[in-house]
This record gives C-alpha cells, sequence and structure tokens, in this order.
C-alpha cells in the first residue's frame, strides 16, 4: 500500500464517526488532531526514534476503530485479574463495560470512571490530557488517537488523597482487523498517592492504540504498572507522557509479554525540583514478534532522580528494541540519573537492539547508563543439567531468574511481585524454543 | 561399573588434555586420583559428567555397560552419575531450594519413584543438612550465591547425598576445608559408600584419603594415568611428589 492508501482508511473512518454531542474545543481539536495525522502518516524508519521498529504489520491492513465492546465475559478477565484490587475498570474494544467494571468506594475528593463518562459529567478535566505536543514522531499515533478516541479511564486525585487499595484497568482486545483508540488520564493532585496496574490483552488481530497522559503533583506518588500481553496477532502501542511536580515520584514497571508487534512509549518530564522516577520493566518475545520499548526522560529541573532497568528476553525469531534517552538540561543541576539495559538472546536468528543515549547539558551531575547482550550462561546451564535438571527446565529457570530479577526490584509490594512473576511464569511455560 | 579406555580429549583451542586414559572402577569401590595441576584431572571429570568444551578424539566410556559418552549431561545424572564441582557455579535467582527439588524430583522420575511432595522433600533436606552441617538460611538463596568457598564444598556433597547417585565423581572437594568440615564432608562421602555404589576422588592431599580410604589410587600425570597402586601409593606420594612421574608423557 502506498503511505496515502495506508492513512486513507483512518480519515474516512473519522469522517464517518456517528455524530456524538462534544464540547467546541474537542470537536476542534479532534479536527486539528486528523489534520496532523494525515500530513504525518505512519513513521518511517528514517526517523531516528523509529529506526529499529517495522511497522509493516501496521501498513499492511488497516484497522478502523471497533464501533462497540465486543461480547467478553469474567472468564476472560479472570486470568488477569490483580489480587486484592480495590476499583476495576473493564474496557472491550476500546469502550467501557460497566456489566465487567467495579469501581468500588472511592474517598471524597477522588474521580475514577470511563473516559467517557468523564466527558460527559467532567470534561474540564479531559481537556489538558488533549493538547497536542510532538513526540519524536510517536505523534502519528497520538493524533489519530486524538481524533478517534472513544473512551478509556480518567483517575484524578485531589491534594491528599491516597487510594490504599489498587486500581486495576483492564484493557481486552477483541475485535479483528479493528483498533481501540484508548484515551487515559492520570491527574493526581498534591501529595496524593496512588497504584495502578494497566493490563492489556485480548484475542484477535485488532490494534491497540493507547495513549496516556499523566500528571503528578508536587509530594504526589504514583506507582503505575503495566502488562502487555496481547494476542501474537494482534498490535499494541502504548504512549504514555507523564510530567513530574516537585518532589513527586513515579514509579513504573512495564511487563511486555509480546504481540505481533507491541512498542511502549514513555515520556516523562521531571519538571519540579526534587522529582524522581524509577522505570523498570521486563519483555519476553517469541516467534516472529517485535517489541519495542522506548523511554525518554527529560530532566528540567535540579535534584531530580531517575533509576531506569529494562531487561528483555528474544527467542525464535523475534527482534527486541530498547531505546532509552536521558536528557539532562542546564537548569537540572546535581541530577542523579542512571540507565541499564540487559537483553538475553535464546536463538541465533533472534536479534536484540540496545541504544542508551544521555544528553547532558548540566556539569554538576551524576550519570551512567549500560547495555549488555548476552547469551545463556553455559556454566549455569551446565551445572542444572549435571544435577539431572532437563535441559528444556533448565533453560526455563535460567530465563525466568533473568527475567524476574527486575522484579525484585520492586520495593515493599509483594503482592505485584507475585503477581508479575506468576505471569512470566506463565509465558515461560508455554515452552522456549531454540 | 566405569570403564575408561584409551580416552583422547581435546579442547576449543585444539590442545589434546587427555592422552588415553584407562581406568576401570567396579561398583563398591573408592578411588583417588591425584596428579599435578593441570594435569587433566577436571578435564577428566568433565569429559565424563558431559560438560561442553571438550571434543572427544579417541577411546571409550562405558557406564554400566551403557556408551557414557553418547548420553547428554542431564540424562547421564538421571542415570546416576554425579560431579562434585572443583568450582561450584552460583546461579543467582534460582533458589537453592527450588533448584535441588527440581533435581531430586527429576531424578527420581527416572528411577520410577514418585514426586516428593514439600513435605517429604523438607524432611529429607533437613536430615542431610544436619549431617553437613548447613543453616537451612543457605537455601533460601539463589545456589551458591553467596557462599563461602566451604560452604560451596559442603553443598555439593549435601546435593549428592540427596541425589544419592551410583557413581560419585568428587573434583578436589576437599581444597579449602577446614578440619571439621573436611570431617564432615567425608562423612558424607563414607555415607554413600556401598557394595552397589562407586566414588572417584580427584585430590591433592592425603588428608582426605585418611579419612576415606581408597581402594585404588592413580596418578594422571600429562594426561595418562601413569601409576596406580592402593592407599599406600598416596602416602608414598607425599613423601616423593610427583617428579618421578612428571616425564611419563
Ligand atoms: N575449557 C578449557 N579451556 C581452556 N583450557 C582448558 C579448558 N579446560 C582445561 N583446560 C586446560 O587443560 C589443562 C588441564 O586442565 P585441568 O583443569 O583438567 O587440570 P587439573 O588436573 O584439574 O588441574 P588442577 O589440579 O590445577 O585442578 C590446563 O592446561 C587447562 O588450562
Ligand atoms: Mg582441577
Amino acid at each position: 500500500m502506498s503511505a496515502l492508501a495506508e492513512i486513507q482508511p483512518y480519515v474516512e473512518a473519522f469522517k464517518a464517526r456517528p455524530p456524538v454531542p462534544e464540547p467546541s474545543w474537542l470537536v476542534q481539536r479532534r479536527d486539528g488532531a486528523i489534520r496532523r495525522f494525515s500530513e504525518l502518516g505512519w513513521p518511517t524508519r528514517k526517523q531516528e526514534a523509529w529506526r529499529f521498529t517495522d511497522l509493516r504489520p501496521l501498513q499492511k491492513s488497516s484497522f478502523p476503530p471497533a464501533a462497540a465492546a465486543g461480547d467478553a465475559t469474567e472468564a476472560d478477565v479472570a486470568p488477569w485479574r490483580y489480587p486484592n484490587a480495590a476499583h476495576r475498570i473493564v474496557l472491550v474494544d476500546g469502550a467501557f463495560v460497566p456489566a465487567l467494571s467495579a469501581i468500588g468506594t472511592l474517598p471524597k475528593g477522588a474521580w475514577l470512571a470511563s473516559t467517557s463518562q468523564t466527558l460527559h459529567e467532567r470534561p474540564e478535566l479531559l481537556e489538558p490530557a488533549l493538547r497536542e505536543t510532538d513526540v519524536l514522531g510517536g505523534q502519528a499515533f497520538v493524533s489519530l488517537n486524538a481524533a478517534l478516541f472513544a473512551d478509556g479511564f480518567v483517575l484524578a486525585l485531589e491534594p491528599g488523597i491516597a487510594l490504599d487499595g489498587a486500581i486495576e484497568i483492564v484493557h481486552l482486545g477483541r475485535a479483528a482487523n479493528r483498533s481501540a483508540q484508548l484515551r487515559n488520564l492520570i491527574l493526581l493532585g498534591p501529595n496524593s498517592r496512588a497504584t495502578l496496574i494497566e493490563t492489556y490483552a485480548g484475542a484477535g488481530a485488532y490494534w491497540t492504540n493507547a495513549v496516556g497522559v499523566v500528571g503528578i503533583g508536587i509530594g504526589a506518588v504514583l506507582r503505575h504498572v503495566k502488562l502487555q500481553d496481547e494476542d501474537e496477532a494482534a498490535i499494541h502501542f502504548g504512549h504514555n507522557r507523564i510530567e513530574l511536580g516537585r518532589d513527586a515520584r513515579y514509579e513504573n514497571f512495564t511487563l511486555s509479554l509480546g504481540g505481533r508487534l507491541a512498542r511502549t512509549d514513555i515520556h516523562l518530564k521531571l519538571d519540579g525540583e526534587g522529582a524522581a522516577c524509577g522505570l523498570y520493566g521486563a519483555t519476553l518475545l517469541r516467534d516472529e514478534q517485535e517489541g519495542t520499548i522506548a523511554t525518554v526522560v527529560d530532566h528540567a529541573a535540579p535534584h531530580g532522580t531517575t533509576r531506569e532497568y529494562f531487561k528483555s528476553v528474544a527467542a525464535d525469531r523475534a527482534h527486541g528494541v530498547f531505546l532509552g534517552t536521558i536528557g539532562v538540561r542546564p537548569q537540572a543541576q546535581k541530577t542523579d540519573a542512571n540507565q541499564l539495559s540487559k537483553n538475553l538472546l535464546l536463538s541465533r536468528r533472534a536479534a536484540i537492539d540496545t541504544k542508551p543515549e544521555l544528553e547532558i547539558l548540566a556539569d554538576d551531575v551524576k550519570c551512567s547508563h549500560g547495555a549488555t547482550v548476552g547469551d545463556l550462561d553455559e556454566a549455569a546451564l551446565f551445572y542444572l543439567e549435571s544435577r539431572g535438571i532437563p535441559v528444556a527446565e533448565a533453560r526455563r529457570m535460567l530465563i525466568e531468574a533473568f527475567a524476574t530479577e527486575v522484579i525484585e526490584r520492586i520495593e515493599d509490594d509483594a503482592v505485584l511481585r507475585a503477581h508479575l512473576s506468576r505471569h512470566v511464569a506463565r509465558w515461560l511455560a508455554a515452552g522456549i524454543a531454540r | 561399573m566405569l570403564e575408561i579406555g584409551n580416552l583422547h580429549a581435546r579442547i576449543a583451542d585444539g590442545r589434546e588434555i587427555l592422552k588415553g586414559v584407562d581406568l576401570a572402577v567396579k561398583a563398591g569401590e573408592v578411588h583417588a586420583i591425584m596428579g599435578p595441576n593441570g594435569s587433566g584431572k577436571s578435564t577428566l571429570a568433565g569429559v565424563l559428567s558431559g560438560k561442553p568444551g571438550y571434543e572427544v578424539t579417541e577411546g571409550q566410556v562405558l557406564y554400566e555397560g551403557r556408551d557414557l559418552l553418547a548420553m547428554p549431561a542431564d540424562e547421564r545424572a538421571r542415570a546416576g552419575v554425579f560431579l562434585a564441582f572443583q568450582y561450584p557455579v552460583e546461579i543467582p535467582g534460582v533458589n537453592n531450594m527450588y533448584f535441588l527439588r527440581a533435581a531430586l524430583n527429576a531424578v527420581r522420575k527416572q528411577r520410577g519413584e514418585s514426586e516428593m511432595d514439600a513435605g517429604q522433600f523438607l524432611k529429607a533436606v533437613r536430615a542431610k543438612l544436619k549431617l553437613l552441617e548447613i543453616g537451612e538460611d543457605l537455601l533460601q538463596r539463589g545456589v551458591n550465591v553467596g557462599f563461602s568457598g566451604g560452604e560451596k564444598k559442603r553443598n555439593e556433597i549435601f546435593q549428592m547425598a540427596m541425589l544419592d547417585p551410583k557413581l560419585a565423581i568428587l573434583d578436589e572437594t576437599d581444597s579449602g576445608l577446614d578440619i571439621d568440615a573436611l570431617q564432615m564432608v567425608s562423612r558424607g562421602i563414607n555415607a554413600l559408600r556401598g557394595p552397589d555404589r562407586a566414588i572417584v576422588m580427584i585430590t591433592h592431599y592425603q588428608r582426605l584419603l585418611n579419612y576415606v580410604v581408597p581402594d585404588r589410587v592413580h596418578v594422571l600425570s600429562a594426561g595418562r594415568i601413569v601409576k596406580s597402586g592402593d592407599a599406600a601409593l598416596a602416602r608414598e606420594l607425599e613423601e616423593t611428589g610427583y617428579g618421578a612421574y612428571g616425564d611419563a608423557a
């Protein structure tokens, strides 16, 4: 398909949307966004941030937005349930499904609802989520999302509100050759605090295009977990833009268990003095899966801290990519940032590209980065085999150890560590070819 | 039980390390292999246990009448061959207990025994731990991770005791042990001794052989067994050194 032909179905879908009354600012932004999208088209491999990502699965067919939530039952949600979640939102094919959700009791000053409901009842909350900022060529996906989104979730906490129980958001894809355009918003007022577990899964050749905007106010803390285990035929793009105020903290863990093509973009700006972020994650890929994690951390204020650690495993003919940029602006003195990317290749035909990048414009900073790509440790493998453990199991044990090491870095949350480890074990139980 | 005939093996760079080893070990016997540094003792242990990186160019090894060299390493272990490593490997992230249980169940399955449940397993573990005076907390760590040199060696013998092999090859398990630990390890080895089993101990010191008295002692020098004798040979070597055998190759 030509570049124009590739984007045309989305422009058509935009025009053909059923008329829904929307605030005029939104109508304008959607118009602007679809124009922007048609000018940009898909990113190309000439753009540095997209050099390693093969977009062909997306370009080969088209994925107009699903019209409504496909069928899904409790049983479809069950495998993804987070133990002890206090609040749950389930979206299917990009639409909120009340019957599967349980918002639970929220303290006064806390808002948790679908994006559509928020648009209806508190549109002013959503306006900041639709600013159009150019982001390293990812703009096309963000613009398309702005033009087409219908739903998602919104969490807004007023100052000082702490949610003790975890919030669980489950996104299920069901509709083949359709897309779920999700727009999510998280706004934490000063000194508020929450834990949010997002899960993306499904069945079929759908495309999930999720865009999240996250604002964390002064002294607020967000633990944000993303578990992405899309169908092996599905495409996933998840793009989060996060801004941290003074002394705010953002703790992220991304467990990415594949899909035909999956990419997670995290763009984070430490805007206030003393802000801190922890970005951690593990990616496991098999067959011919493509998986990219791309992080951009922008230190824009002094005394900021970044701890970044991503691991990936590629088996068969899979291709993993880690792109990690840390920028330190001239005013961001006393920044303390480190980044580590460790990768494990399980087959000669698998490939991993890793590209750490530091752009440091301040002089009084502590920054480091490192990247490794290796095979399974032969000596360890032989040790296990020499005790009678069958080769396949020995390999599985070592891969599991490799992946869970980064999960163990999660502090003070044994339930979360166990949850993520269980999903890693489940992935491994399906067997790894050489 | 074990018959090694004219075994030649080389390493990746093409250098031949074993240059025609002949050795027969019968069930019920304990053999000691001694010899200068670099003479090929660990290489022999590695070849017998299926360690990658060696190429056998000539000769054969029969274990209970089967072609040992044709079996993959994990299969050898399940068939009852155990190697106590000269340098046990640290495996971060693989819990010791979990590892041991996986190994034990693999071995038991092979023998047609049922898998042990958690309770039975713990009971068996505790009994053997006591024998070797290993703290239970060590088992909660990664395999060999943060173990002292002596603890690693004791852990090898602990694993041997748990897996109950037919042929145990111990590569310098006595090196780096304090006097008490040496006695514990010796107790562990003697406990395994029996009419259906064989033990091959690679060692540099007579000291171990005072506790575990061997039936046969061999000198491996420059890739060949150049001298064999009874327990008296080890004492003799302690006096004379390997000088007399240095040029054997
Ligand atoms: N995997 C390997 N790669 C390179 N060289 C090796 C390898 N294995 C053995 N060698 C070499 O083969 C020779 C014999 O080594 P081996 O470890 O078998 O000696 P050893 O008799 O056990 O010595 P020691 O008493 O010091 O333990 C040495 O020169 C050693 O460097
Ligand atoms: Mg040696």
